[in-house]
């Protein structure tokens, strides 16, 4: 397992588009690297937004990380993107078992196991979920995560395996703005894996996108919490120099380049970038990313 | 009245398009010295600068992208810029059409004078 982590590396440093994020990442969360998985698993859907194995992967190492909802919003993201994809739904099964939420873990299964009949681990957890629905011995064991069953799927390779047209349209619980839709709101306007951005109410609370430190975590919230107040601060001063509306605060770290500039309802729109990328450049992205959350705001708004 | 900061601000105010110069405490935005070229409270505006540069660091702190070395406020009509140098922040206002990449070269090598003109006492 050790080489393998070593070659996709190495593949991923020869090519940072490389689809091999999704098996890197799977094998650092089964070395039980979870925040190096994260990591791995958060840059490459940077770039591959729409790639269901990546948001599979993610909504692993979530469950591994014990973070339930994160996991069932990504998995919910697998299915918008493959319909039927049985490791998500048997994964969202699972969360919703953790939850105590028996009726919809019963009706994921069922179309889990729909999707993968010849899948023995999907049909004991769903076994288990009838039966603690209906208070019936033997006491129920909860489903197991999708990749942990005996001879279970193994999700990534699910889903080029299941037949979408053999499932019926599944549906998920009703989430008017799921977390991740937000979360993920900047991925198809950046365009470096180095670069990421983040907006903020007035009160520096996150709205949407991510602001992700050296080591893959998402700092979004120590950031913003200490960037409230900057809007204020910005027009005031402007104000007093009589300078009109300021556009953009622009600061230089030792690694990288921030950028802000004023969004809807006084928030605020942070960007960072390298600091290999030109300062021309990273207004422009400024831009685009103040244009991108406008239309967001705007259609959360309608 | 004069201070060991005094030639440095002079020597910003000096730069095309600058408006005014100052010295100032990150933590409270006092001023410590300045050079003003207009005619308005150099206090208001180290308090607020002092308060944005002191955001964008701790941000910077939060993320871990280490220590900011200048900072910019930009608008339509002139620029608020700012570098940082132990507690205290220099502080500069420059008209709109100012040479924005000389003034900031000039304020990071006038920053890194700083803890010497200090004496030790702010850095």
């Amino acid at each position: 397992m050790a080489d393998d982590v070593s070659r996709l590396s190495d593949e991923l440093a020869r090519d940072p588009a490389s689809l091999a994020f999704v098996p890197l990442g799977e094998a650092l969360r089964r070395r039980g690297q979870l925040d190096l998985a994260l990591r791995v698993a958060v840059r490459g859907l940077e770039r591959h937004p729409h790639l269901a194995e990546g948001h599979d992967l993610l909504a692993r190492v979530a469950a591994d990380r014990g973070e339930l909802q994160r996991a069932f919003d990504e998995w919910d993201m697998v299915l918008r993107l493959s319909a039927g994809h049985a490791g998500a739904l048997r994964g969202m099964g699972f969360v919703c078992f953790q939850q105590g939420r028996l009726e919809e873990a019963e009706q994921y299964l069922a179309a889990a196991g729909a999707a993968n009949p010849a899948d023995e681990g999907i049909v004991k957890a769903l076994t288990n979920v009838r039966a603690a629905r209906h208070h019936e011995p033997p006491a129920a064991q909860p489903p197991e995560a999708p990749d942990a069953v005996e001879g279970g799927s193994a999700p990534l390779d699910d889903t080029t395996a299941h037949d979408a047209r053999d499932v019926p349209v599944h549906q998920a619980p009703s989430q008017p703005v799921p977390a991740h839709d937000a979360q993920y709101l900047f991925t198809d306007v950046l365009e470096e894996g180095d670069q990421t951005a983040l907006l903020l109410d007035r009160d520096g609370l996150v709205l949407g996108g991510a602001y992700f430190d050296h080591a893959g975590n998402d700092v979004a919230q120590e950031v913003g919490a200490e960037l409230s107040g900057v809007t204020d601060a910005a027009r005031r001063a402007t104000r007093h120099l009589a300078l009109g509306d300021w556009t953009s605060i622009v600061f230089e770290t030792e690694v990288a380049v921030v950028a802000m500039a004023p969004s809807s309802d006084d928030g605020l729109l942070v960007l960072a970038t390298s600091r290999a990328t030109p300062l021309g450049l990273v207004r422009r992205l400024l831009d685009r990313c103040a244009q991108h959350a406008v239309r967001w705001l705007g259609e959360r708004a309608a | 009245m004069s201070s060991s900061f005094s030639p440095m601000l002079d020597g910003l105010t000096r730069q095309r398009g600058v408006r005014a110069a100052l010295v100032a405490s990150e933590q409270d935005g006092i001023v410590v010295d300045s050079s003003l070229q207009i005619g308005q409270s150099g206090d208001r505006v180290a308090a607020l600068a002092a308060s944005l540069y002191r955001k964008a660091r701790l941000s910077s702190r939060a993320a871990h992208l280490g220590a900011v070395s200048f900072m910019q406020l930009e608008a339509p009509n002139g620029r608020l810029c700012a570098v940082g140098a132990g507690s205290l922040v220099l502080i500069v206002v420059a008209q709109s059409a100012a040479n924005i990449g000389l003034i900031r070269v000039e304020m990071l090598r006038a920053a890194a004078e700083i803890p010497t003109l200090a004496g030790g006492g702010f850095a």
